[in-house]
């Protein structure tokens, strides 16, 4: 190698380290552009990730997690390209265009950028002294009654946990629905619906556990759209109701679907 | 058994299938010859082995795992104890009918970007000859060689970059190759084609979308015809004593805002009939003029010659996305019957030419609007199944509604152009599937298999009175909603006679063939292709 081939080498090593250090960012990000973004995924994405980001055949881009990379670059070259094996198609926009579609889908999980006020370790403290765990897991421990809150940060906005505990009967979700069984040898099953088909139905039975049973043994089957949780409203002061909200929030996905 | 003298038949003319083999398919019924099993779309087979009897006994006999991870839409055909299968994207595969194993794979090299609508799909190839004929999603049509696998000939069908692509499985018609085109929601302009088998030269175009000077361009506004959808992405049918060919268009684009084109936008969610030789229009009937809900009329044509309210006609059996149950004259393209095979609320019954009467209120609004069916229809791509010893229609059937919401559309080459973005699955209320069976002749129900989901997935009758069907499928696959049984149903009482749980999503439809004197069924689901036969 002459001293002047050495040189070019290490220039160009020199030259490709600093482009790995560079981050591409977003150039579009005025809310003229959000809102701009906002048009596109009306018409080309939300079909599959829900008009508002919330999820369909697509997965939810409202929880800040993204699973195929998180820079803004990954996000322009996943909405330009697409992505292999999946079914997320490429587009063919400009590229101002589609930084307008990664400025509006960040903007869908802005929240995660202001927690909620509150203090998260006396949320926490909360939490148990109320009983939550009674019916609420939290990373194993607790009851089954109630919905895993394992999670739940990423799963729901501050506004939606606020709401689900001062005012838990006004919308119960799908997952939350519990099924009654009776079957015809007088056993009878109540608990959370994993999975239901044509023959059998799958359940987190209360006391039980995980059960599958076979329709064709029901004597009774039910499904209960109500909350069995009361309301925490006059039970908690403000400040408290913060302070679970924020400990709620920070119950995080740490990576996984679940 | 029964089929032997057709084994020996078959045997003289081994591998090599000519027009006369496809025209008598129903001749030998060991092989499953086109998408549907033969030209009249019955997708129904004269084999018995496996009966009402003995379907309980049915087992697993071999698996053949697909390295890929888009969805299965793939009819196989088997040929003299070969299978021919594609898999997505744009693969095929030849196997062993006996035991699944393999004998070659052509693998598409395929451009990094590619808009398909609803994933990089395939429904199935076509063999003539000694040549398998696969449409590609980068709207290519490629010709194989049967026994290697090797690329004879590949030609450009349309610009993928346009949004177009081929998902249908070819159809042969004498000498040529007839393809459909999908990409009814990237506002192309749709068209059925013809190519010449051995060299792949073009034969006819017709243009599903009639440009200036054209009949039915009048139905059209300005350029909108320009990217007027009306795609032909299922498999059709083929009248050999009328020589015509006929097939199901999909929706006109965009697919739920229709301001931009007012009219009937013909001839968009049509059966149309072409003269096979020209590609001429013979007939056409349009089961939802200017539609704005996305119920193409992509249903595969079933057709019998029957007696029919006192006389003796051929007829087309069509049950429609919309909800409707038709029966058309094949000679006229004439409405004689139609009456709803699931609940629908958009239309007051329909007038005496077949023109559903409309209500007011059903169109989408920005807010939406809900209407039954929902946006998946009634029914859709999957086959229905016409068995000519029940003289029943078997059909799936979805009991939906949907929120139909109404949004702009902005014509950008290559991106969606669909003017809206609708809610397939209200979440409290997902409806249900079924599996039903319909006197063709009133479309009246004569039974229902009811299903706790919606199925994806076709059905497919036999001589063994038997109905294969399945239920689950892609978009249902919500935890609280997964299911994944293979089953058969008693054709004349649609009792269930057995099932397996096969834990993939199915949106195809089954066939059977024998291969060493034992009857087989292959159904895909998940990624595999999974074949059942008798102890």
């Amino acid at each position: 190698m002459t001293r002047s081939t050495l040189l070019s080498a290490l220039w160009l090593l020199a030259a490709t380290a600093f482009a790995q250090q560079r981050e591409i960012r977003n150039p579009h990000t005025t809310p003229a552009d959000v809102a701009a973004g906002a048009k596109i995924f009306r018409g080309h994405c939300g079909e599959c990730h829900g008009l508002k980001g919330e999820g369909g055949r697509g997965p939810s881009l409202i929880t800040g997690v993204y699973y195929h990379g998180a820079t803004d670059e990954d996000l322009f070259n996943n909405i330009t390209d697409g992505i292999p094996g999946t079914s997320m198609p490429g587009v063919f926009f400009s590229g101002d265009q589609v930084w307008q579609l990664v400025s509006f889908v960040r903007s869908l999980s802005a929240s995660k950028a202001a927690p909620p006020k509150g203090d998260i370790a006396r949320g926490e403290r909360i939490f148990r002294e109320k009983g939550c765990q009674g019916c609420h897991l939290v990373r194993g421990e607790g009851g089954v009654n109630g919905p895993d809150l394992t999670l739940i940060g990423s799963q729901r906005s501050p506004e939606h946990l606020r709401r689900a505990i001062v005012a838990p009967g006004d919308k119960v979700l799908r997952d939350h629905w519990v099924a009654k069984v009776t079957l015809e040898n007088g056993k009878s099953y109540s608990g959370f619906i994993l999975n239901e088909d044509t023959h059998t139905l799958q359940i987190l039975e209360q006391q039980q556990g995980l059960q599958s049973l076979t329709k064709r043994d029901f004597n009774r089957y039910s499904v209960e759209k109500t909350s069995t949780m009361p309301s925490f409203a006059r039970q908690l002061k403000e400040d408290e109701l913060n302070d679970l909200v924020a400990y709620l929030h920070s119950l995080e996905r740490k990576g996984g679907s679940r | 058994m029964k089929y032997l003298p057709f084994l020996l038949l078959a045997c003289t003319a081994f591998g090599q299938v000519t027009f006369d083999r496809l025209l008598k398919a129903d001749a030998e019924p060991h092989n499953w010859l086109t998408y549907s099993g033969s030209y009249k779309g019955w997708r129904y087979s004269g084999l018995n082995q496996i009966n009402k009897a003995n379907v309980k006994d049915l087992k697993l006999s071999w698996v053949y795992q697909m390295p890929v991870t888009h969805r299965v839409e793939t009819t196989p055909l088997v040929i003299d104890g070969v299978m021919y299968l594609s898999e997505p994207p744009s693969n095929v595969v030849a196997l062993d009918a006996a035991t699944g194993r393999q004998y070659w794979r052509y693998r598409r090299s395929l451009p990094s970007k590619i808009n398909v609508c609803c994933g990089q799909v395939n429904r199935g190839v076509a063999v003539s000859g000694d040549r398998v004929f696969i449409g590609t999603v980068d709207a290519h049509l490629v010709a194989l060689n049967a026994k290697t696998g090797a690329v004879l000939w590949d030609i450009e069908v349309a610009d993928y970059k346009s949004g177009y692509s081929v998902t249908v499985a070819p159809l042969i018609v004498k000498d040529m190759v007839i393809t459909g085109i999908a990409g009814g929601e990237y506002g192309i302009r749709g068209f059925l084609d013809a190519y010449d088998i051995k060299t792949g030269q073009r034969r006819w175009r017709f243009w599903t979308i009639p440009g200036p000077g054209e009949k039915g361009h009048e139905t059209w506004s300005g350029d909108a015809w320009k990217q007027g959808g009306g795609p032909t992405w299922v498999t059709g049918s083929y009248d050999a004593e009328q020589n015509l060919i006929i097939w199901g268009t999909g929706n006109p684009s965009p697919d739920w805002n229709g301001d931009v084109r007012p009219g009937d936008n013909l001839y968009s969610d049509c059966a149309i009939a072409l003269d096979a030789d020209t590609g001429k229009l013979k007939w056409h009937f349009q089961f939802v003029p200017h539609d704005v809900h996305d119920w193409d009329a992509v249903q595969v044509p079933v057709l019998v010659d029957t007696e029919f309210q006192g006389r003796q006609r051929k007829l087309v059996y069509w049950a429609h996305r919309g909800g409707f149950y038709y029966v058309l004259d094949r000679t006229t393209g004439k409405f004689l019957l139609g009456k709803p095979f699931a609940t629908q609320t958009w239309a007051n019954g329909l007038d005496a030419n077949g023109r559903p009467m409309r209500k007011q209120g059903i169109d989408p609004t920005p807010e939406g609007v809900e209407v039954w069916p929902g946006v998946q229809g009634a029914t859709n791509w999957y086959s229905p199944s016409y068995n000519p010893l029940t003289g029943l229609f078997y059909l799936t059937a979805w009991e939906n509604k949907g929120l139909y919401r109404k949004g702009d559309a902005e014509y950008v080459a290559g991106n969606r152009y669909i003017g809206s973005v609708p809610k397939i699955d209200l979440e409290d209320e997902p409806g249900y599937g079924a599996i039903r069976a319909l006197n063709p002749k009133t479309g009246e129900r004569v039974w229902e298999h009811k299903l706790h989901t919606k199925p994806w997935s076709g059905v497919l009758s036999t001589a063994g009175k038997l109905v294969f069907a399945a239920s689950g499928g892609w978009i249902t696959r919500d935890r609280q909603e997964m299911e994944a049984w293979f089953y058969a149903l008693d054709a004349d009482s649609g009792k269930e006679l057995w099932r397996i749980n096969l834990g993939g999503d199915m949106s195809t439809s089954a066939i059977t063939y024998a291969v060493n004197g034992k009857q087989m069924v292959t159904m895909a689901a998940g990624s595999a292709i999974f074949t059942f036969t008798l102890p």
